[in-house]
């Protein structure tokens, strides 16, 4: 890690300026993927903007009438134990409380969570010139790829590591971005950007941009009594804590007297980008949701699928962690643990 | 003059014979009956309060004034020429005080014909060069400014590759050590197979493993003059003196080890380490103190491993359970650099057979070098061994416990002449930890889950280690004038209890209060010899020669008491804090009123470890029952229950022992599930050298783990009655948890670990059967 400077800007235009007027400054926020970053060489900042003094940027607030917003700066392990959360949005309770360790959550963010690079160990490790650092190979193509990506790769294999961003595509989110020339809002979903249209990004932030709030719009009819709204976050790991999806399935759904209404289906860790499933949200849309419909949505947001050798197993993992979100969310289904 | 005699030991399965003393002074066994206030108690650490307040001073703590911090530059291929190294950049730097290579020092010969730097680097974390700078920061950007120009040579990390005789050769005389693979055969395992009623066939593989300290390998250097002081995170103070003093070339008295405390060894700190004499050479030029620790990358890149290993297993049954033949073919990685690598012990010993042969390659590859990891050796064979009973009783419809009970050897028949066990009560432990888990109603787990996505089973597996210790081991046990006590040993507590065990037994034998006893270890210059930490020796070797020179000092003391108490000192005995005399106990004195009789005559009782018993084969066994669901959905294995039943004689300590006992489990639990050394196999780079990638298990992983402790005295293995726990619990665990999987999904894994991947691929391309 090199020396660098450490900045406390006044306010957040301040903040923006000078991330875009240096080229070489970043933006710290709870600084566990930055660091990591620096420690391991890959990147090498001259100046930190830190973020985390700047007032009024870690607030949850929700109402029925305007749904939740979050700031940027607020906590994953704020997040997950939100008691509004908990009860309205469980899929963004249950993704935040899947991530790392409390240690990590209690330092974390929701906008780093965003934000974070990609975990692949080429990318992470210094001797690997990779794509994704501006080099000239994806490594992991013929490497060692259990952990890449198995849809929307190429020429970047990465897996895009959040957990909170599935979750949040799945309520439907949006994210508003500060730059030096004011804000701009956009849904989460098309916030992110595959490796097609730039290797080096995983996201549309520009220069001086960070990430100021995520809004998650109110239900159409909370209240209605025939109506539910159901959301599960689904995260299979190598261990309990500490450790990145190996795949993960957040599924929202509103259902009206048994019907799937509206749904919303997104993966994690298993594409460059959350990817969102709509032939899974069609095959359930207007129906009952059954075992063997279940089964159906999973096979078919999947049979795009293209492993690189070692990562098969992600398609049949990932089909069936649809199936069991869309069957525990549908109330129909017995509580599955 | 104590008298010698030849007699046995053995450690991390190597016997040897050497030479002892018979202490002079008799210390009769501690028997079943005997009545020990402080020794079998469950006392906590001594030194616990000091390990959890940060009181405790460990080798990265050490800050001595004007104290340099070392880093060490590694070799960025696996397999490469180091033509030049170029360091006058880096030392331009401000702050960077010296820079070392082969380029300008003498050469050190190191791992047989290489050398400290050695200018041929042979896996990716070779030493190349070092450098010493006022911090870590400073030393760490010079590195980047040390020139290497390499020619790089074709390279292998593959140990099957590595056998074909077109790989790329690591050392002149091919990749296979010695040349040649190590075979054993008692029997003939053709005329073994030619009687059986069926012969199986299976082949089984082991990752690599990484001992993954919590602390890292490193040592802090000071020269005064010409006489080196060291700290050292080691399992062995004594074997650092001796090899750091014949690198340096100085006399062993100019050359003090200290280690006070240590955050894990595992076996991967039993030598000397290349940063220690890099801190040492570092001191030296810079005539300031040098601190050198590996960063968590260099630890898991380049300080040992518990090899992989290539199990190809064939044994032959009768009908009735009756085993006729064992046979091994194994293909252990060994690393780049000898480091001891096989797999064999427990196909040679665990079951009753008359034909075993066991064939084992290790084999030469461009990585990080094999060491000792806990149960080397055995925790792999055992994982291969006991999947592979696990697999031929469910073949002749047997049930897994009863064909192993079948099977049961009561006498060491790997040895020449086979001697009986001292102590084996395995046959209880099957019945005890089958009790726990509920053995004989297992079909009702397996049919618990949630029977469409969820599965569970339950499984079983045997252990034999040996942890008899032996000789030599010194300690002396100095009574202060005020009743205080020193005891001084130059063994070494890696986190395991030793010091509490230590000061039990002193404190027992002198009848005095725990509190009352200090205990020193790890010190070259203040002890006496005591071996390595390792082979789960160290309390039965290290602590009967506690306990004779307790018994010395005692009866030193006993000369003012008797005085006192005008009797004749062999009269005199001692507990809880007073002598007193044996036919009388009211005539007594306290213990403390009697050190101030002797005053600053110095009393100070000398120990010595005796030699085993001729006779016997000194083990120690275990069962382990493991109860897993299996998610047939996501392919992951969640461990329930594990029961682990030991005996290893008496516990000296229950609370140490089910420490011992649950870390093994808990360690095992990533062998069997999560912890996988990868390595790029196009450059030869290790690609997850951190635990976000190398993933130990965590919290929420752990099952509720049960240990059983069988507390019967060992009558034959020393005068304590106890025997080592630290590499037994290792063992079984991993086999144990494998076989619960196939129990759970009619599909057996010959693999680990059984993470995720592994079992969707199984489920998918594998038709369940319960004789798997």
């Amino acid at each position: 890690m090199r020396n660098f400077q450490h900045f406390n800007p006044a306010s957040l235009a301040q903040a923006t300026t000078t991330l875009s007027s240096k080229p070489d400054a970043w933006v710290i926020a709870g600084g566990i993927d930055l660091l990591g970053e620096m420690k391991n060489g890959i990147i090498q900042p001259g100046t930190l903007v830190n973020l985390k003094t700047l007032p009024n940027l870690d607030y949850i607030k929700f109402s029925e009438s305007d749904g939740l917003r979050i700031g940027a700066m607020a906590t994953l392990a704020k997040i997950e134990a939100h008691p509004d959360i908990r009860k309205h949005f469980t899929v963004l309770s249950q993704a935040a409380h899947s991530v790392a360790t409390p240690q990590i959550r209690n330092v974390g963010t929701l906008g780093g969570n965003l934000c974070q690079r990609p975990r692949c160990w080429y990318y992470r490790n210094p001797a690997f010139h990779c794509l994704k650092k501006g080099g000239k190979e994806c490594f992991s193509v013929s490497g060692e790829n259990k952990y890449n990506a198995i849809l929307g790769g190429g020429p970047v294999f990465i897996v895009h590591p959040s957990d909170c961003a599935p979750a949040l595509i799945s309520l439907g989110a949006e994210v508003t971005v500060a730059g030096p020339r004011g804000k701009r809002s956009m849904p989460l979903e098309k916030f992110f950007i595959l490796p097609t249209e730039n290797p080096l990004r995983e996201n549309r932030l520009q220069a001086g941009e960070v990430v100021t709030e995520v809004h998650v719009p109110p239900f159409h009819d909370a209240g209605s009594s025939s109506s539910a709204h159901r959301s599960v976050y689904l995260k299979v790991k190598e261990r309990g804590a500490w450790d990145f999806a190996l795949a993960s399935a957040a599924v929202s759904m509103e259902t009206n007297a048994g019907m799937c209404r509206s749904v919303r289906v997104v993966l994690g860790g298993v594409a460059p980008i959350p990817w969102r499933c709509p032939q899974a949200e069609k095959t359930c849309m207007g129906k009952q949701i059954d075992e063997a419909l279940a089964a159906e949505a999973g096979k078919a947001s999947l049979a795009q699928a293209v492993p690189l050798g070692k990562n098969d197993y992600k398609v049949e993992m990932a089909a069936n962690l649809i199936k069991r979100a869309l069957l525990m969310c549908s109330a129909s289904s017995a509580s599955p643990r | 003059m104590p008298k010698k005699v030849k007699t046995t030991v053995e450690f991390e399965g190597r016997v040897s014979e050497i030479l002892v003393d018979i202490p002079d002074i008799e210390t009769p066994l501690w028997g079943n009956d005997a009545e020990l206030d402080i020794v079998g108690h469950p006392i906590p650490r001594v030194d616990g309060d000091k390990r959890v307040t940060g009181a405790a001073k460990y080798t990265s703590d050490i800050l001595l004034p004007h104290m340099l911090y070392g880093r060490i530059l590694r070799s960025a291929h696996p397999h490469a020429v180091v033509k030049s190294v170029n360091s006058s950049e880096a030392e331009k730097l401000p702050g960077v005080k010296a820079v070392i290579s082969a380029f300008n020092t003498d050469p050190i010969r190191w791992h047989g014909s290489s050398s400290l730097f050695d200018k041929t680097a042979r896996l990716v974390g070779d030493e190349v060069a070092a450098v010493a700078a006022v911090d870590e920061e400073t030393a760490a950007d010079a590195l980047e400014l040390i020139k290497v120009d390499y020619e790089t040579l074709p390279f292998v990390t593959d140990m099957e590759e590595a056998m074909k005789d077109t790989a790329p050769k690591l050392w002149p005389n091919g990749n296979v050590v010695g040349g040649k693979p190590s075979i054993y055969e008692r029997g003939s395992v053709s005329k073994g197979f030619a009687e059986a009623d069926l012969v199986i066939e299976e082949t089984f593989r082991t990752q690599t493993e990484l001992h993954t300290c919590l602390e890292t390998h490193g040592s802090v250097a000071f020269w005064e003059g010409d006489k080196l002081t060291v700290w050292d995170s080691t399992q062995a103070v004594f074997n650092v003196r001796d090899a750091l003093a014949a690198a340096l070339n100085i006399p062993s008295n100019h050359v003090r080890v200290i280690k006070q405390y240590m955050g894990g060894g595992f076996g991967s700190k039993l030598e000397l380490g290349k940063y220690t004499v890099i801190a040492a050479l570092l001191a030296r030029r810079t005539n300031r103190p040098v601190r050198l620790m590996l960063t968590r990358e260099e630890d898991q890149m380049n300080t040992g491993n518990r090899p992989a290993t290539l199990q190809h297993v064939k044994v032959g049954v009768k009908k009735d359970g009756t085993l006729t033949a064992i046979e091994l073919k194994s293909v252990n990685a060994n690393g780049a650099y000898l480091g001891g690598a096989g797999c064999g012990a427990p196909y040679r010993e665990m079951y009753l057979c008359a034909n075993v042969r066991t064939e084992e390659y290790a084999v030469y590859v461009n990585t990080g070098r094999s060491r000792p990891a806990r149960a080397p050796g055995h925790v792999q064979g055992t994982f291969g061994l006991e999947s592979m009973m696990d697999v031929v009783s469910r073949k002749i419809g047997m049930d897994p416990l009863e064909f192993r009970k079948k099977n049961y050897a009561t006498v060491n028949q790997a040895q020449t002449n086979p001697k009986p066990y001292s102590a084996k009560l395995l046959d209880q432990l099957y019945e005890a930890g089958a009790k726990k888990i509920d053995w004989w109603n297992r079909d009702k787990s397996r049919n618990s889950g949630d029977f469409h996505s969820r599965k569970r089973g339950v499984g079983m597996a045997s252990q034999i280690w040996g942890g008899g210790g032996g000789p030599p081991a010194y300690a002396l046990v100095k009574i202060n004038r005020d009743g205080s006590v020193n005891v001084l040993s130059g063994t070494q507590d890696l986190g395991t209890g030793t010091k509490t065990i230590i000061s039990q037994i002193a404190a027992e034998e002198l009848g005095i209060a725990l509190a009352d006893v200090a205990v020193d270890l790890g010190d070259t210059e203040t002890c006496p010899f005591s071996g390595s930490s390792g082979g789960s020796t160290t309390a039965a070797s290290v602590g009967p020669a506690v306990r004779t020179a307790a018994a010395d000092a005692r009866l030193q003391l006993f000369e003012y008491a008797a005085l006192e108490l005008k009797v004749k000192p062999e009269e005199l005995s001692s507990r809880r804090g007073k002598i007193f005399v044996k036919s009388d106990p009211q005539k007594s004195l306290p213990f403390k009123e009697a050190a101030r009789k002797a005053g600053n005559n110095m009393i100070i009782g000398k120990g010595f470890r005796g030699p085993n018993p001729d006779g016997y084969s000194l083990n120690t066994f275990g069962a382990h029952f493991a109860e897993v669901e299996v998610d047939m959905e996501t392919g992951r294995v969640t461990v329930l229950r594990h029961v682990a039943a030991h005996h290893s004689g008496r516990p000296f300590n229950p609370l140490t022992m089910t420490s011992q006992i649950e870390g093994g489990v808990i360690q095992s639990m990533g062998y069997a599930l999560s912890e996988q050394r990868v390595i790029d196999p196009a450059s030869g780079i290790p690609l997850n050298m951190n635990m976000e990638n190398y993933k130990p298990m965590t919290a929420l992983d752990v099952p509720t783990i049960e240990p059983i402790l069988l507390t019967q005295v060992d009558e034959h293995c020393n005068t304590l009655g106890g025997k080592g726990i630290g590499e037994p619990p290792r063992i079984p665990a991993a086999a144990a948890i494998a076989n619960a999987v196939a129990d759970a999904i009619g599909i057996r894994i010959r693999e680990l670990p059984i993470t995720p991947d592994k079992v969707l691929a199984a489920l998918k391309s594998s038709v369940p059967s319960h004789k798997v």
